[in-house]
């Protein structure tokens, strides 16, 4: 029987770079390789994932009881707005950018994404976002407070004057610009540079869920970074986009916000959805059931999600034909949705399977994204949703379809991946305390706001009367939170102990089915020492069980072209955030906006000695 | 096919799985029906009594009811579906778990065409099950009332942060051809239709009465209507329910649906108030104030000079027609004409009594974060007093 074994006695590969990689910090800085980009990635959502959990515990002590006064008025709805998108934007999505980045081309074949320098570009780009976009805090003592779903007129001058809501739309635009060039990146790295044999129905779940979610970042962040534009010329340069009494209208936002945002919710849940898809197999010791169905219906959802923007506006009054639409579409989700629920239940189904924590998360991600998603077919029926539409109920469906489901399956990913990464196991007495702390104390918090909705409690209120009948729920709600905490704490303990001490993964620790399992852990910077010619949907583990479908070996050594290490995506990435600081400053220091004209020079500069340079 | 539909067959299997479960097992059989014993606790606290005054669950208007049939049914559609999976999901845990010392591979299939195909199908049918009458509810929540019977309509607006009810559509002046509206208390009458036109002279707010029904929202620049038909008579609490700025949590809003022709008294929060009938309420709110009573002329003195800027009274006496000036400018507080007869000021936030109207006109915004009314020139405790005692006395 042939073994991963095989692989080790292939001739090292000849490969140059037109410059050698950088050390230390410089290395870090100047890096075109998607494997330490993906950790940047992957490190900045986690960090930025205990800053927007901590201000959801700060939310939840001013909740625990009535009428209380630690956080109150637009403090208590700048903790609501940050939460929001910095859960969202910058620790969601940044973790899904790290997997994508990371495992993509491993799980591909790969050597790295199509545009080694463009990727660089992105991280900066965000990274740079994400400063800003919290800096409000630091420069004007406060955070913008309108929402994450920011809705004008609250957004505009005259109700929002002070400026952090303008660190909000500098700071979006950044990331937008990042998730955009990301989208087309990563689009056409799966289209373009799978290992020969890998036709598209052999490409991983993972990677497939991928390509639609880069394909719905490269789509829907256009009509938002619209919206924002029109926001940031409003604020700055006193435009009337939104403004009513001047013929603007503020529907206008939250068409284009939700055209974005109804996408967007995919995109934080079809990548765990495809960790899901991938790791339920491997403990299950047999394929994935239905992988075409769960790849097509993937497809399905990504397609259909950018028609059902409608239905988080049914209370606007966009009247019953455009309801009726809308809801339709909304149901259609529920037969893909179903679909995969169906193929996992099909997977575990005869199977062996074994619970390390990645298991763990996985299948307890099966029942946790059924309640979300049950509750979500809720909303499709426009007249419930007027009722449920801004009430708890809607916190609680979308925390379990996003904490219960999108998180959980991206805690399975890191328990799964990690090891490839670091080349060290994480500690699975320690991922066994997490898991049942983030279980319990996640249904503690979240379940509850069920019946806080039915009962008539609106969304972001940062207070509520003793009478209203709220008090043992919201109690209940902020206990769970600290069963949340101490559980992410243990992980992060976990990941942080384990990153170098942990015990040896080796190749291939949890004998899996795809190709990055293939190379060592972690991934020399060329990924593979040979590429890798697939003849399956599981190339690895037919290489290891099934007779015939052996990866072809090679003798001979590869000669391989790598990418030389650039300062270039950087300089780009740092002249937009002159461009932005520029317009920041521009109704508060006279001449401010030398600094955008020296950016967008800045930009032409760089630009031009990024095409000139050898790579 | 690969899937062992024998299992669910054997029930003395599910048994013996349970028992395997608890012991030394990973997942204990509690944790597994963890889903199933949250939804048995969800339907146990839903529901209305005198805990949860704004039930959704109770709907006491048409509306509210068409919202409560959908919630039903989709309540228990989705319970049935989640107790099939979460079964088939804990069976599957538990039956299939690796054996120690077991080094087999499970059966390698890559799926079942008829399988897939059942669970496509059944979701399609599920769907247009609940999209079929949800499309139903959608037109019949929109249809406009029949304008020949009698009808309430009322003008709302929301505004930072706080309600104005304007009855000038349903054909209410005061006695001296001025507007009746009013703040936060809005009034109507048992089986009477009523029409709302949501608007707002601000940001975006949601006027919201759940055991009525359905938020609508209240946009700048636009109107739209709601129509509900409340038949119960009592005292309904609701408030904005889109994020509006600062004072949002403290945007509250009162329903009193009048009886017909009899008083009605009810219990409210433990205590009795009576519900006198619409039409007596409305020849009450028609009624301008009268000249103010010299115990309180002190403190119409002061709210003349300090409060007439935004707020408006109504007299009777055409002398004191200068205390209207404010009339219906975007920055206009709340008519104050009947203050006295309300139950709450500042939106609900606060019992309507003299102490708490002291507490609120000398500093408002440590009442409500970023309360918009400001007391040019700041207010004395005494005038402070004398203001409540004044605006007490308009009933």
């Amino acid at each position: 029987m042939a073994s991963i074994a095989d692989f080790a006695g292939v001739p090292k590969p000849v490969y140059h770079q037109d410059r050698p990689s950088l050390y230390g910090v410089k290395d870090w800085l100047t890096t075109v390789d998607h494997k330490k980009i993906g950790i940047l990635y992957g490190a900045a959502g986690l960090f930025y994932m205990l800053v927007g959990g901590l201000e959801a515990l700060l939310m939840r002590l001013q909740l625990a009881k009535p009428d209380q006064h630690l956080f109150v008025g637009d403090t208590f709805n700048g903790l609501v707005t940050m939460h929001a998108t910095t859960m969202v934007f910058l620790a969601v999505m940044p973790m899904i950018a790290g997997f994508s980045n990371y495992f993509v081309p491993l799980m591909i074949g790969a050597r790295d994404v199509a545009f080694p320098r463009l990727n660089a570009f992105s991280w900066w780009t965000f990274f740079f976002g994400s400063l800003v976009l919290n800096s409000s805090l630091l420069f004007v003592q406060e955070f913008p407070s309108a929402g994450w779903f920011a809705y004008a007129p609250l957004t505009t001058k005259d109700f929002h004057p002070d400026m952090a809501m303008d660190f909000w739309w500098a700071g979006l635009t950044m990331l937008a610009i990042s998730s955009m060039v990301a989208g087309v990146n990563f689009v056409v790295t799966i289209l373009n540079m799978r290992a020969p044999g890998m036709t598209l129905m052999r490409v991983p779940v993972l990677t497939w869920m991928m390509l639609v979610i880069q394909v719905l970042l490269a789509f829907s962040f256009p009509p938002i970074t619209v919206g924002i534009i029109f926001l940031a010329l409003d604020r700055t340069f006193g435009t009337v986009f939104y403004k009513t009494a001047m013929g603007g209208d503020p529907q206008l936002w939250q068409h284009l916000f939700w055209l974005f945002g109804h996408p967007e919710v995919y995109v934080l849940i079809l990548p765990s959805m495809g960790m899901v898809s991938e790791i339920l197999p491997v403990f299950a010791r047999r394929p994935l059931f239905g992988q075409h169905a769960v790849i097509f219906s993937g497809v399905f959802i990504g397609f259909v999600g950018f028609g059902v923007w409608g239905h988080h506006m049914f209370t606007t009054g966009m009247g019953p034909i455009a309801d009726a639409a809308f809801a339709s579409t909304t149901a259609l989700i529920a037969i893909p949705t179903g679909v995969k629920i169906f193929n996992w239940l099909g997977t575990l189904w005869n199977a062996k399977l074994t619970f390390p924590t990645a298991m763990l998360f996985a299948v307890s991600f099966i029942p946790m994204f059924t309640i979300g998603g049950l509750s979500g077919l809720m909303h499709a029926s426009p007249p419930l949703d007027l009722q449920q539409h801004n009430s708890y109920f809607v916190v609680a469906h979308f925390h379990y379809v996003l904490v219960g489901g999108a998180l959980q399956g991206l805690f399975a990913g890191f328990y799964f991946y990690l090891p490839k990464i670091t080349g060290r196991m994480l500690d699975e007495t320690l991922g066994k305390i997490h898991f049942w702390l983030f279980l319990i104390g996640f249904n503690l918090t979240f379940f509850p706001m069920h019946m806080l909705g039915n009962n008539g409690m609106p969304r972001r209120i940062y207070t509520y009367p003793a009478d209203a009948g709220w008090n043992t729920e919201n109690l209940i709600a902020t206990i769970g939170v600290f069963f949340m905490t101490a559980g992410t704490l243990v992980f992060a303990y976990n990941v942080i102990v384990n990153w170098r001490k942990g015990k040896l993964a080796g190749n291939d620790p949890w004998d899996a089915n795809t190709l990055e399992w293939l190379t060592t852990s972690p991934p020399p910077l060329h990924n593979f020492d040979f590429t890798p010619t697939t003849l399956s949907e599981r190339p690895l583990w037919d290489h290891k069980y099934t007779p015939g479908l052996e990866i072809p070996v090679p003798t001979t050594a590869e000669e391989i072209h790598m990418p030389s290490p650039s300062w270039k995506p950087m300089w780009v990435s740092s002249f937009i955030l002159l461009i932005i600081i520029g317009l920041l400053l521009y109704n508060l220091v006279p001449f401010a906006w030398t600094l955008s004209v020296v950016g967008a020079l800045g930009i032409i500069g760089s630009v031009y000695a990024w095409v000139t340079e050898p790579v | 096919m690969n899937i062992d539909f024998q299992a669910f067959r054997r029930i003395p299997l599910a048994k013996r799985a349970i028992a395997r479960a608890f012991n030394g097992s990973i997942l204990p059989a509690a944790a597994q029906l963890l889903p199933l014993v949250l939804l048995a606790i969800a339907f146990a606290l839903t529901g209305c009594d005198e805990a949860h005054p704004r039930s959704t669950m109770v709907p006491v208007a048409d509306s509210g009811s068409i919202s409560q049939w959908f919630y039903n049914l989709l309540f228990w559609l989705d319970a049935i579906i989640l107790v099939i999976v979460v079964s088939v999901w804990a069976l599957a845990l538990v039956k299939f778990r690796a054996k120690a010392g077991d080094t087999t591979e499970p059966p390698q299939s890559f799926g079942d065409m008829r399988l897939e195909v059942a669970w496509t199908v059944l979701p399609t049918l599920i769907v247009l099950g609940v999209t079929v009458p949800t499309l139903g509810g959608v037109f019949e929540l929109a249809r406009k009332p029949d304008i020949n019977q009698n009808i309430i309509e009322i003008d709302v607006t929301g505004k930072q942060w706080w309600w104005e009810f304007d009855y000038i559509k349903a054909g209410l002046t005061g006695d001296n051809g001025a507007v009746i509206n009013t703040a936060n208390e809005v009034h109507v009458e048992v089986g009477t239709q009523v029409v709302m036109h949501m608007t707002s002279s601000d940001v975006i707010h949601s006027w919201w009465i759940p055991r009525v029904g359905g938020k609508r929202d209240a946009t700048p620049g636009r109107t739209q209507p709601f129509y509900f038909k409340p038949n119960q008579v009592g005292v309904f609490e609701g408030q904005c329910a889109e994020l509006c700025g600062s004072s949002h949590a403290l945007m509250g809003t009162r329903l009193f649906v009048h009886p017909k022709d009899k008083a009605v008294q009810i219990n409210e929060g433990g205590k009795p108030i009576t519900l006198e009938p619409y039409k007596d309420w409305v020849s009450h709110v028609r009624t301008a104030a009268a000249k103010p009573q010299a115990s309180v002329e002190a403190g119409a003195k002061v709210f003349e000079k300090k409060c007439t800027a935004c707020h408006v009274i109504q007299f009777a006496d055409p002398e004191l027609k200068g205390f209207a000036m404010a009339q219906r400018s975007p920055s206009s507080g709340p008519n104050l004409t009947h203050v006295g007869s309300r139950t709450h000021i500042a939106a609900r936030t606060l019992e309507n009594t003299p102490e708490n109207i002291v507490k609120w006109v000398k500093d408002p915004q440590s009442v409500k974060p970023g309360a918009k009314m400001i007391v040019p020139g700041g207010i004395t405790d005494e005038e402070a007093k004398a203001v409540a005692a004044f605006l007490t006395s308009l009933k």
